[in-house]
């Protein structure tokens, strides 16, 4: 039961085309200055507070543009988010070319994963300390 | 099942399930085996109302997700700022919903 194979592979696809998307306007036409006002993020724009998030953009084009450093300190989620970002498209391909749904089987089993307290528990405390750090950065 | 029974089970619990589930949910029940009752009737469902209130206030965080058991969204929201803010206000509209079709993802498990 729960989510349906088409269902979830037309979100991450339509999530991972805007994510490309949004990355290339950012590319293309670089924000002047990365203020606290000018942002998308909603948490940051009604209370000024960074989200544990936010930077991952900068983060992103810094790691394509090889400054891979640079990239982790702006914000260590931006290599997850490009891990997700170029094998979620390619494995949907391989899923639709194939007619299988391995990419399903995968998500599911990572949700149970993600949800056992042992991985759980740590991984909050993760995203806890690079949302401190964030706060410190002032990103 | 005792169609008392049942139609008590509606009345309190009408609220966690979409509209058009209900009377499926009760002929279901009243069609179902007497010895179910004790597990049904002590399900713990989500209420819809406080994932709204969680999703308002923490959504681009993606908690509203995490907290009705949609682990992978959750992870999705919270990586992307709560999907670059779109997301995050769409699903104040949709998380109601989601909320209740998780609730019967889990009555569903009794029911068949």
């Amino acid at each position: 039961m729960s989510i349906s194979r088409n269902r979830l592979y037309l979100i991450i696809f339509i999530a991972c085309m805007a994510g490309y998307v949004w990355l290339i306007m950012n590319w293309l036409f670089p924000p002047v200055h990365h203020s606290k006002e000018t942002s998308i993020c909603l948490l940051k724009h009604f209370t000024n507070i960074p989200c544990p998030s936010c930077g991952s953009t900068r983060s992103l084009l810094s790691i394509l543009n090889g400054n891979f450093l640079q990239g982790f300190y702006l914000n260590p989620l931006g290599y997850v988010l490009l891990m997700i970002m170029i094998a979620a498209p390619i494995w949907i391909v391989y899923d639709w070319i194939k007619k299988s749904q391995s990419l399903l089987i995968f998500y599911k089993k990572t949700e149970v994963f993600l949800s056992k307290k042992t991985v759980a528990i740590p991984a909050i405390f993760l995203i806890l300390i690079n949302w401190a750090w964030n706060i410190y950065k002032g990103i | 099942m005792d169609a008392q029974k049942v139609d008590m089970f509606i009345l309190t619990n009408a609220k966690f399930f979409e509209s058009h589930h209900v009377a499926a949910i009760r002929d279901r029940l009243i069609a179902m085996d007497d010895s179910k009752w004790v597990s049904v009737s002590t399900i713990q469902f989500k209420d819809p109302t406080t994932s709204l209130i969680v999703s308002i206030l923490a959504g681009s965080l993606g908690i509203d997700r995490f907290i009705i058991g949609d682990t992978g969204m959750g992870v999705g929201k919270l990586l992307t700022c709560g999907g670059l803010g779109i997301w995050a206000i769409v699903d104040w509209f949709m998380i109601q919903g989601a909320t209740r079709e998780k609730n019967m993802q889990k009555l569903q498990q009794f029911l068949y």
